[in-house]
């Protein structure tokens, strides 16, 4: 059963400035006696956020509002200043726009490869049925993944990330390039997952996305959560999101 | 009280100390004792502790589990246990809560290393390291991590945080709770004796308790002086009495149990606490005076001890060191029965309703449960974790092979272009070397071929190592792959490339000396730890070289010096061995752990040792470059 709880979650983003990557002037400053700590910026200030099976949560706010840092807290990129973290499921985090994809190689190479980061056995049949869904012609399996366009790249990522059930599956702008048409097939998939008992969490700032394929929206600001906006209307699966402010 | 028998597991708490019962008695631990039994209808109590005593290594005393690691004696006042640190750090993850009982360094090395984060720590502050000067500077940083990383301080006194620079640092967490003395326990009938003129003392002889004082005091007085406890002072101790020919009078009665120990506070008609240093930090041994109804004479420290018997009220507080005065106060409450039976009274009524055990058990339940309830970035947070050691490997070696698959797709020879230009190096070197070297120097090819294989793979290892976090960044940080999956990944590519060069060797012993393989059979094993002294080498240097990049150049310029400066290309016979420089440099030994067994057939014992030292170096190394690279994220 996959479930995300958060609770005060704090997160400190260590501020490394040219100076700070040099052992050299490290060493220097402590001999000198003027080691000061390193600066830090609250990313996340205590943020609680409980998602059980089913939810699909749309995270908004401007530039730097802590998105990504909050889906990158939740994958364990970074590890939490304080608070408590709890997350039941194997986690599929989508983040950056190329997620890890290697442009030299041609795209098969490449599904296989992501596949095997997952945990999955890479066979011809599979990678053919993730093919058919990104609708791309047949001969491009072969190209190297940089003469795609961001589109297309998007299309065979998604294709790849959602091709097995994942238990929480976290999306960074990332239904924002791809065509209406492969858009609308995308939301239809996200639907097919989170009927699995999987929870999705997106990060976009296109309002009209999230309305359309979350359940809830969150709004952020400098780290810290500005309301809650429920649009259960939408939606009929079962669904549970409760958000303290500390 | 009814018992308290929830539904919910009991919390359990590891209690970390240098030394327990039934090793030694003292006020610190007669503490850890009650807050164990104080708190064990909430709390599960365990204690890792040191023991000279051999003995069983888990035993039970009063309910507690105490579990005691082998210590070969005291250095610094600290027990020589080399494997504390081991253990305690294999025990952290088994409790919910510990609390550190500090001065203890060795536990500081472990928390200082940034391990046992899970789990949240309280430390209880009983004193600083005052005797030795020189082994603070150095422990001092180590304590300052401990405590930045503890979610509570508990000292027995507010005092003690305004006095002691290091916890000012941290007074935001800093909590005074003032130790507890159960006063039935000194109700007594026989609070009599017939002379009038018993002064006792209670401690270890050590020289901070300042028992010298108190006999030097007794000198020209009328008193009598029963000092109870045993330590390394007796000697010194019972020769001082002798000379100062006070043998009549003073008294060392050696360790007493505690309901003995008790019946004599009674009995006492003043009780002394001489202590010289800031290492008394409260006087537990006071508080169970007081109980007693006893006046005391104490010293004016800058910690809690004038503070818990106060001058002119429950005590007179002389200063310390001074046996003259302690002489004097002394005599003056023995002159004064009525005063003494005061004192005594207020004594009594003070540690009834400042220093309760309930108070005392409360105050630290409160900061165990909120350190436990407000824990430290817990359970699972990383990925790492998540992900498994046998899965990650498994992605390191896809993406390893997928890597060299590529080179083949590049071009048609593939990494086989690398093992070319070796080819090319070994014969260039070969005749070179052949011709400032008398020996056949055709002979020496295939071995210097290996030799230069290992070398590459060494060097492109780490040199690969030193970037690979960088450039997997868009793995790391939007798929959440652990970094460590990318140190991994450049020992398997590079090994990969290394067995296509290792065809040159191969070929070169088929063709110019076939020998037998019992030679190769015993080389095996140095080989390998040869391989997992450079992952260790990646882990360490690649993880170090991401978070300071100026590290880079200057691995790179080191790997160059020590390619020269090692019997690579140079054979063992063409270098003087006995240079320092050659026996110091570990690369000599690296290789020679598996040269010497394929080219002599013997196994170089000196170099097996010193590459296992150094092996176990980096071992402690990488796991603590492991524990570190949760934060790799941030450094890319």
């Amino acid at each position: 059963m996959a479930r995300i709880s958060l609770r005060n979650v704090c997160l400190d983003y260590p501020l490394y400035g040219a100076y700070d990557f040099s052992l050299k002037r490290r060493l220097l400053g402590r001999l000198a006696g003027q080691s000061g700590p390193t600066r830090t910026i609250r990313a996340i200030d205590s943020i609680s956020i409980e998602a059980c099976a089913g939810a699909r949560i749309g995270l908004a706010g401007p530039n730097g509002s802590g998105k990504s840092t909050l889906l990158r807290l939740i994958a364990g990129v970074y590890p939490a200043t304080s608070g408590h973290i709890e997350i039941t499921g194997n986690v599929m985090p989508l983040l950056g726009l190329n997620a890890g994809a290697n442009l030299d190689f041609v795209a098969a190479d490449n599904i296989s490869l992501l596949l095997r980061i997952s945990g999955r056995k890479p066979t011809r049949a599979i990678v053919d049925e993730i093919w058919t869904f990104t609708e791309l012609d047949e001969r491009m399996q072969r190209l190297p993944l940089r003469m795609f366009s961001s589109g297309m790249l998007m299309r065979v990522l998604f294709a790849t990330a959602t091709a097995f059930p994942a238990d929480i599956l976290l999306l960074d702008e990332w239904l924002s390039v791809v065509d209406e048409n492969f858009s609308a097939k995308a939301e239809q998939r996200l639907l097919k997952l989170v009927s699995q008992a999987a929870i999705v969490i997106i990060a976009s700032h296109d309002q009209e996305l999230l309305r359309r394929t979350c359940t809830s929206i969150i709004n952020l600001d400098r780290g810290r959560v500005v309301n809650t906006a429920s649009l259960e209307a939408h939606s009929s699966h079962s669904f549970e999101l409760r958000e303290k402010r500390a | 009280m009814i018992p308290a028998k929830q539904s919910a597991r009991r919390l359990s708490v590891l209690h970390i100390f240098k030394v327990y019962y039934p090793d030694l008695f003292g006020g610190t631990l007669s503490v850890i004792r009650d807050i164990c039994a104080g708190l064990k209808d909430i709390y599960a109590a365990s204690v890792l502790v040191c023991s000279k005593f051999g003995g069983q290594r888990r035993i039970v005393v009063n309910d507690v589990a105490v579990e005691r690691v082998r210590s070969f004696g005291d250095v610094l006042s600290l027990p020589a246990a080399p494997t504390y640190p081991l253990r305690l750090w294999r025990r952290i993850a088994e409790h919910d809560l510990l609390a550190l009982h500090a001065p203890f360094p060795l536990a500081d090395l472990v928390f200082a290393l940034g391990l046992g984060r899970s789990r949240p720590l309280v430390v209880h502050w009983h004193a600083d390291i005052v005797s030795h000067a020189t082994l603070r500077r150095f422990v001092e940083p180590l304590m300052r991590r401990t405590l930045r990383r503890a979610e509570a301080i508990i000292v027995s006194d507010a005092v003690l945080i305004e006095n002691t620079p290091l916890l000012r640092e941290f007074a935001n967490k800093c909590h005074a709770v003032p130790f507890g003395v159960d006063v039935s326990k000194y109700d007594r009938p026989d609070r009599v004796n017939a002379r009038g003129r018993l002064v006792l003392a209670c401690g270890r002889l050590v020289p901070y308790k300042g028992f010298d004082v108190l006999v030097r005091a007794a000198v020209g007085r009328n008193f009598e002086v029963w000092i109870v406890g045993e330590g390394r002072e007796h000697e010194r101790l019972e020769q001082l009495i002798k000379e100062l020919g006070v043998k009549d009078r003073v008294r060392l009665l050696g360790s007493l149990p505690d309901s003995e120990r008790a019946r004599l506070m009674c009995i006492a008609d003043v009780f002394a606490m001489p202590s010289v240093t800031n290492a008394e930090t409260f006087g537990l041994v006071q508080l169970e005076a007081m109980a007693a109804g006893r006046p005391i004479v104490n010293t004016s420290l800058d910690t809690a001890v004038p503070r818990v018997a106060r001058h002119g009220m429950e005590a007179v507080t002389v200063p310390p060191g001074d046996s003259e005065q302690l002489g004097e106060a002394i005599d003056s409450l023995i002159a004064d029965p009525e005063r003494r039976c005061h004192m005594g009274e207020a004594a009594r009524h003070r540690a009834m309703t400042k220093y309760s055990t309930d108070a005392f058990g409360k105050g630290i339940e409160i900061i165990y449960r909120e350190a436990a309830a407000a824990t430290a970035p817990t359970a699972r947070v990383s990925r790492a974790a998540a992900i498994g050691w046998l899965p990650a490997i498994q992605i390191a070696a896809a993406l390893a092979w997928s890597d060299m698959r590529h080179r083949y797709v590049r071009s048609l020879l593939g990494p086989f272009w690398m093992s070319i230009q070796m080819a090319i190096m070994v014969a260039v070197l070969g005749s070179v070397i052949g011709h400032f070297s008398n020996a056949s120097a055709v002979a020496r090819l295939p071995m210097l071929a290996l030799s230069l294989t290992a070398w590459t793979f060494l060097n492109s290892v780490v040199l690969d190592a030193t970037t690979a976090l960088q450039n997997s960044a868009s793995l790391i940080k939007d798929r959440a792959l652990p970094p460590v999956i990318f140190l991994l990944q450049c020992v398997f590519r590079q090994g990969l490339f290394a067995l296509h060069n290792a065809c040159v060797p191969l070929i070169l012993w088929l063709v110019l000396a076939p020998k037998e393989f019992g030679g190769a059979v015993v080389a095996l094993p140095g080989l390998a730890v040869f391989i997992v002294c450079t992952l260790g080498l990646s882990l360490v240097l690649g993880a170090m070289a991401t978070r300071f990049r100026d590290l880079k150049p200057i691995i790179e310029s080191s790997l160059t010096l020590a390619f020269l400066s090692s019997p690579i290309i140079w054979s063992p016979e063409m270098i003087n061995q006995a240079s320092s420089v050659m026996r110091l440099n570990p690369l000599t030994h690296l290789f020679a752990i598996w040269r010497e067994p394929l080219a002599t057939g013997h196994i170089a014992m000196p170099s097996v040792t010193y590459v296992l030292a150094g092996l176990s170096v980096l071992a402690v190394a990488s796991v603590v470059t492991i524990a570190r690279l949760r934060k790799a994220a941030f450094w890319i």
